[in-house]
């Protein structure tokens, strides 16, 4: 019999297990799933995902969502190669030929500021979080179709788009058994330990747990939960710009549709990373565990020669696993606090 | 000299009056029971004392000086805490941060800081010990008993040293030792010179332990006066309006 210890650390990491399972699963099924350049593109494919489950995590932690950050993510792609490449074909761009530094600070600020838009209309606005969030999805993927004209954006043979390209294309080092690991695998895992830094051991991160735990308990307690609510949300936008950066730099066209319907699988990222949909629960260890398992089962059945018919079928039901996985660790856990409850006070009746 | 001082509350809500033209005193070492029907202001009058509503017209004045209150940190720096009938606590979080919320040890220096987590944990443990509790901080709240969760609301009011303490229902959903034992701490806050501020609907607890007895009725303040000139039966009287005003 497990003890609640090993329980509650069974539930915490269940991610892990899974991890494993799948990897070791993968590896029996195809030779080539083990080799240098399919790792170092598992860890390439997670980085962009992992860095929109970075900001969701962050929401989601408060007891919001936002499902606006695909469309920020392809806007902001586009946005920065269109200031910095020609009009003309074969390129598509603004001929404004913006200096790339600029262009990317051009392209974070406005995810940051698409993020407090969302964040104010939400907090001052009093409207719900999934219908702002949505309207906010439909507007800029409109605006991105509206400002291209459904032409897609190129960088090809341009020195200034090449460094626009940098973040998603430069590799940084090379670990023998992995293969190559780029700049943005890097700057990924960076990010990832900062935020889970924030979250453990910062003021900001211990409001957000409060908030979404009990955000009347947390505003009695003198808690701004707007003004937190506010500033999640111009987090998970500027990520989202990065993340679009980030992307461009593997893509190289910029299709108006770019990262369409890929908030779905930055949310069973998630949850499936034990971050709970109700609020105030989860971590980004987990959260990173759910973005590796995402991207190892992807490159997995990519090897396998699964047919993209049925890829779709499959991250439908990852989903419904994740959920599913999410309402056992509620039961388990509500199971082990029944159990650890009785102990405790029977313990505690008996001493006194 | 009265430790807190409001003149001429009012508080509307949209076309509702929560409280109309209320003033109410307390000095120091003094415990006064805030009694009414639901609906009568008296959670309205707490929220502005803790700082979490502002009034529409009135002053407050701690220690003879007007005070704004614009947020419960404010109302907390001049040593006014408080426990709230639903304790406001985060299941999610531990015994430990539930205790410092809002008021975090941290080293470091402005947003570059690290929150103490030890210091943090032990500062919990001893003022659980001083409240005879066997809470332990590093405990999830929702993991915890009535009273535990009780133990971890009051020990906030402890982190500071306060000098007005308001309880809203604190005997309400405890068992009846745990009842005794919270009287006896109000008691205990008297006697070493705090205020207290007791809202509740037990006309028991309030007889025992209240020096003196404010009825609100329909947001208007209908007596105040000391608990040995009154009765539980007048109390009722006037909180039902059987009684008009004393």
């Amino acid at each position: 019999m497990l003890s609640e210890k090993h329980l509650s650390f069974l539930i915490d990491n269940l991610i892990w297990i899974i991890l494993i399972a799948v990897f070791t699963f993968f590896a029996t099924q195809s030779e080539h799933f083990l080799t240098e350049r399919n790792i170092s593109n598992i860890l390439t494919a997670a980085a962009v995902l992992g860095v929109l489950v970075v900001g969701q995590t962050f929401v989601l932690i408060s007891g919001n969502f936002d499902l606006s950050t695909e469309s920020t993510m392809g806007l902001a792609a586009l946005l920065g190669l269109w200031l910095i490449v020609p009009a003309a074909a074969p390129t598509f761009g603004g001929g404004i030929f913006l200096n790339p530094f600029f262009a990317i600070g051009v392209v974070l600020l406005t995810g940051a500021a698409i993020g407090y838009a969302v964040g104010c209309l939400i907090t001052f606005g009093r409207m719900h979080n999934f219908i702002v969030t949505l309207a906010v999805l439909l507007i800029i993927r409109g605006f991105m179709l509206a400002f291209s004209e459904g032409a897609p954006v190129n960088g090809f043979n341009n020195p200034s788009a090449d460094v626009f390209y940098w973040l998603g294309h430069q590799k940084a080092f090379f670990i023998p058994g992995v293969g190559n690991i780029t700049v943005a695998v890097v700057a990924t895992g960076l990010l990832f330990l900062v935020v889970h830094f924030i979250l453990q051991n910062h003021k900001f991160g211990r409001e957000l747990y409060a908030i979404g735990g009990n955000r009347k308990a947390a505003e009695q307690l003198g808690i701004n939960a707007n003004r937190r609510i506010r500033q999640v949300y111009m987090i998970s936008g500027l990520l989202a710009a990065l993340a679009g950066w980030m992307l461009a730099g593997r893509v190289v066209s910029i299709q108006s549709n770019l990262g369409e319907g890929f908030i779905f699988t930055v949310f069973a990222g998630a949850v499936i990373g034990g971050v709970s949909l109700q609020g105030g629960r989860g971590t980004m260890l987990g959260a990173l565990g759910g973005v590796l398992l995402l991207s190892t089962i992807d490159r997995g059945l990519n090897l396998m020669h699964v047919s993209v018919f049925w890829v779709k079928v499959i991250q439908g039901l990852i989903i419904l696993v994740a959920m599913f996985l999410d309402a056992q660790r509620v039961r388990l856990r509500e199971i082990s606090l029944s159990v650890s409850t009785k102990t405790f006070r029977a313990k505690s009746e008996s001493e006194t | 000299m009265n430790y807190l001082s409001m003149k001429n509350i009012t508080k509307h809500f949209g076309a509702i009056s929560a409280l109309q033209g209320v003033d109410f005193n307390i000095k120091a070492g003094e415990v006064v029971g805030l009694m009414g029907d639901n609906g009568a202001g008296k959670s309205t009058l707490m929220k502005i004392i803790a700082g979490n509503l502002r009034p529409s017209t009135g002053e407050i004045s701690v220690q003879g000086k007007q005070a704004v209150f614009s947020n419960p940190l404010d109302a907390r720096r001049l040593g006014i805490e408080i426990v709230y009938q639903d304790l406001a606590l985060c299941d999610n979080l531990t015994a430990a941060a539930n205790v410092f919320l809002g008021r975090e040890l941290r080293s470091g220096f402005g947003i570059f800081h690290r929150l103490k987590h030890t210091a943090m944990n032990e500062r919990a443990a001893d003022l659980f010990k001083e409240l005879k509790s066997e809470t332990r901080p590093k405990d999830l709240v929702e993991r915890m008993s009535g009273g535990q969760r009780q133990a971890v609301a009051l020990a906030r009011t402890r982190l500071s040293d306060p000098k007005l303490v308001l309880l809203d229902e604190p005997t309400a959903a405890i068992s009846v030792r745990q009842v005794a034992e919270v009287l006896a701490r109000i008691a205990q806050l008297r006697n070493t010179g705090h205020a207290v501020i007791l809202v509740s609907h037990r006309m028991g607890d309030v007889f025992e332990v209240c020096d003196r007895v404010v009825v609100l009725r329909r947001g208007r303040k209908i007596a105040d006066k000391p608990i040995r000139q009154s009765s539980p039966e007048e109390v009722t009287g006037l909180i039902t309006g059987a009684i008009e005003a004393v």
